[in-house]
This record gives C-alpha cells, structure tokens and sequence, in this order.
C-alpha cells in the first residue's frame, strides 16, 4: 500500500503542476473576447456594473462554484478536476469517460493505475466533445434539418439514459449500496421539490447521503463480524 | 458595425478562440503525462490504448445533447462566442441564465431588438466572470483536496476511505439520475424513467453476460445509452 502510493504521489505532483500551470492560462483566456472588444471596439460596462455584473454571477452561481469542485473531487481526482474545471460537462461526458477506461482497463478508482486510467479517458473526452461541438457549430444548422425527427427527438432522452447506465455500472460493484444510493436520492429529490430546495444544497445533501449509505453498511458489516467472532 | 457583424467577426472568432486552444492543450498535455505514467508503471499497451478507446466512444452520445441549446446560442450571441463557451466550463442552460442575467443589466432581452452591442457586452463579461469563479475555486483547493485526500488514507482506515470514495461516486450520480427522472414521475411522464431502466438494463446485460466480449465492453455506454433514448422515444415521444 505503502510503496503503491509513493510512485502515485510524483504522478500526482506533475499532475498539480500541469494542472496550476494550465488553469492559470484559461483564466486569462476566459477574459480575452471581453477585453478585445474594449481594446479594438473601445466597448466595456462600466467599471462599478462589472462588479454588478461579478454580484449577479457570485449570487446566482456562487455557491456551486465552491460545492462543485469539491463535491465531484472524490469522482474526477486530482487531473479529472483540473481538466473539467477548464472544459466544462463534469458529469455529462468527464466522469462517464473516467469511468468506463478505469473499466475497461480493468483498474479500480482510488489506486494509483486508476488515477492514470482517469486521466487518460477524461483528457481524450475532450478531443471528442470540442470536435463536436465545433463540427456542430459550423455545419449544425445545416445537417440538424436533413435528421430524421424521431432521431433529434430522442436526444431528450440522452441524459437520464447516460446516467442510469454510468449508475448501473458504479452501482453494480455493491448492490446494496447501489440501490439504496437511488432510493434514498429519489426521496431526497422528491422532498427538495416540495420544500423548493436549491440546487447547490440537493448536490451536497445527495452526494452526502451516498456516503452515508456506505457508512451504514461499512459498520453494520463490522458489526456483523464482530458478533460472528463473539 | 451592424451588431450581427460584430458578434460574428474574424476578430471575435481569434478572440474566442484562445480559450478553444487552452482547453485542447490541456488535454494534451494530461493525456502525454498519463501514457508515461501508463508505461511507466508497467501496464500494457492493450489495456490503456483500449481504455482511451472505450472513453472517445463513450464521450460521443453526449457531445450530441448540447447541439440544440448550441444552435440557440449562436443565434442570440453570435457563432464565435457560443462555440467558445459550449467548449469550457459552463453547462449551455448556464452560459444562456449568464446571458440573459447581465444583459439585463442595460435593459437587452435576448432574443429580441434589444439586446445590441452593450447588451452583448454585459454578456461576454458575465459569462467570464461567473467562468473564473470555478477556475479560482479549481486552483486553490484542488491541490488541497489532494492533500487531505492523503492525509486522510495515512489517517484513518483505507478501507473506509476507499468507501468513502465510493459513496461520493455513488451519491453524485444517484443524483444526476434522479434530478432527470423524478420531477417528470411528479408530473406522470414517464419517458425519462423508461430511457434510464432499458439504458440500464442494457448495461448490466452487455457488462454480465457478454463480459468475454472485450471490444463489447468498450462500446457498452454507448449501445446502452441508445437502446434507451430510442426505446423511450419510440414508446413515449
């Protein structure tokens, strides 16, 4: 165990390293169409409305700026995260990629190859989405006519088909847990429509919840052993 | 300049496309940095070239569900700008809620004669600002996170802790499933639900039963997520 995580570590470093160097890169980038329109447009909101501006995004979407990062770091990992804070679709297309090369590489997340499968399948999900959806951007409004209806219609379906399938494939490790996790956040989801809850809080008390699910197990197997030995 | 030509010009387009180059490096240069590592440690080729196969394949069907909101957001904010934030951080339905917020500010309503120039500008300068609120959160605790990760398996029993892992990845996804299937069960439609359970039944078949199948085993999101979305849409659409 020991020796398994010290050759992860110098893997980790690069990883934090490579990660730092890049974000601090798209955060400059984030900001070039606006500052080109005020260098060769002469075009900017005034400075007190961008803080307006910054007020509005802070109040609306401020707290998941701090939730999400943190809530999905157990899944993403330490270069899934710094890749998917950049390229955006963390649960959409980063973490059903992850998973499935851990998965057909045969290696378990939390390990050390794991971490190298992880990053392997969320880095080149990003070559397929920005393919995508720059190929969509260009010829989209053109082809999108020529598919057939039933066809663009299913694409309703495409994100409760691709989560039950990630979530089959998760959850099918431990049944129990796998089960319990979607009924508990169904009840959850149910009780937070009626109570009007905010979408920040249902991700952390769901997230939350899935854990404690593997808690109640975790110690209810040790009791369990424990009396077994008594 | 007519306010169309503006928000489509060669100009915004070379704008906009910096931040499309920063996240395509980054990939690249993480993706290098993992098949060293791959080698390194000794896994063989078979097994990390078909893992990155399996994640292109998979990462496919849902590169289509933003199409639509795409095409929406080209007409109100200009081609450059909705392929450069389509390609960052920032679901579509955030990126339009930014767009609209802001622009409200000097009165523009998107969609209509109102929303000019400074409306777009307030756009621009909202999707960026809400963008670097995750890049800022990102770089400061990512690392930190790696550290108390660490320090939690040194302190406490690997064996929770890997359940504890676990228990996140689960829970994170029971809620994704559950945030798209049970508020249209409130409301009687059940297509969303019928979408998940073929799409989940495929995938237990195609992982259980065809499990010698390894090239299967690389298309089985993929297959999955069809026999789903087209069964629902054949039966409730």
């Amino acid at each position: 165990m020991h020796a398994e995580f010290n050759t992860g570590s110098e893997f980790n470093k690069t990883l934090i390293t490579l990660g730092i160097a890049t974000l601090c890169f798209a955060l400059i980038a984030n900001f070039i169409p606006a500052i080109y329109l005020f260098v060769f447009h002469g075009i900017i909101p005034k400075g007190e409305d961008i803080l307006k501006i910054w007020g509005v995004a802070a109040a609306t979407y401020g707290v998941s700026w701090v939730v999400q990062p943190i809530a999905y770091y157990g899944v993403l990992g330490t270069s899934g995260s710094y890749i998917t804070w950049v390229a955006g679709s963390a649960g959409d297309i980063r973490l059903p990629a992850a998973a499935m090369a851990q998965k057909v590489a045969g290696v378990e997340s939390g390990t050390h190859e794991g971490d190298i499968m992880a990053t392997i399948g969320v880095a080149s999900s990003v070559f397929v989405s920005v393919a995508f959806v720059t190929l969509f951007t260009f010829i989209g409004a053109n082809v999108l006519p020529h598919l057939p209806q039933f066809f663009i219609k299913s694409f309703s379906f495409i994100l409760p088909a691709l989560f039950a399938a990630v979530y089959m494939e998760v959850a099918r490790k431990d049944i129990r847990a796998g089960v319990g996790g979607i009924v508990v956040a169904m009840i959850l989801t149910y009780i937070g429509i009626q109570l009007k809850a905010p979408g920040w809080a249902m991700t952390l008390i769901i997230v939350a919840s899935g854990v404690a699910v593997n808690r109640i197990l975790y110690v209810y197997d040790r009791s369990k052993k424990g009396t077994e030995k008594a | 300049m007519e306010f169309q030509e503006l928000i489509n010009s060669p100009g915004l387009w070379l704008a906009s496309s910096v931040m499309v180059i920063a996240v395509v490096i980054q990939a690249f240069v993480f993706l290098r940095a993992a098949l060293a590592e791959a080698r390194k440690v000794g896994m063989s080729r078979e097994r990390y070239i078909g893992g990155l196969r399996s994640a292109v394949i998979t990462a496919i069907g849902p590169s289509f569900s933003p199409v639509i909101v795409l095409l929406s957001l080209i007409a109100v904010i200009g081609a450059p700008t909705a392929w450069m934030r389509l390609n960052d951080i920032g679901a579509a339905r955030t990126e339009l809620a930014m767009v609209s917020l802001s622009s409200a500010l000097v009165h523009g309503e998107v969609g209509t004669a109102s929303f000019g120039v400074e409306a777009f500008t307030y756009a621009l300068w909202g999707m960026a600002l809400n963008n670097m609120g995750w890049i800022l959160v990102s770089l400061f605790c990512v690392h930190r996170m790696s550290k108390i990760v660490e320090r939690l398996y040194a302190k406490y029993n690997p064996a929770w802790i890997r359940l504890l892992m676990s228990g996140t990845i689960i829970g994170l996804f029971a809620y994704l499933l559950s945030g798209q299937i049970t508020s249209p069960m409130l409301h009687g439609q059940y297509g969303k639900l019928c979408a998940g359970f073929v799409s989940a039944v495929t995938m237990l078949i195609i992982t259980r039963l065809l499990a010698k199948y390894q090239r299967m085993q690389e298309l089985a999101l993929g297959l999955a997520m069809l026999a789903g979305m087209l069964t629902a849409q054949a039966t409730f659409g």
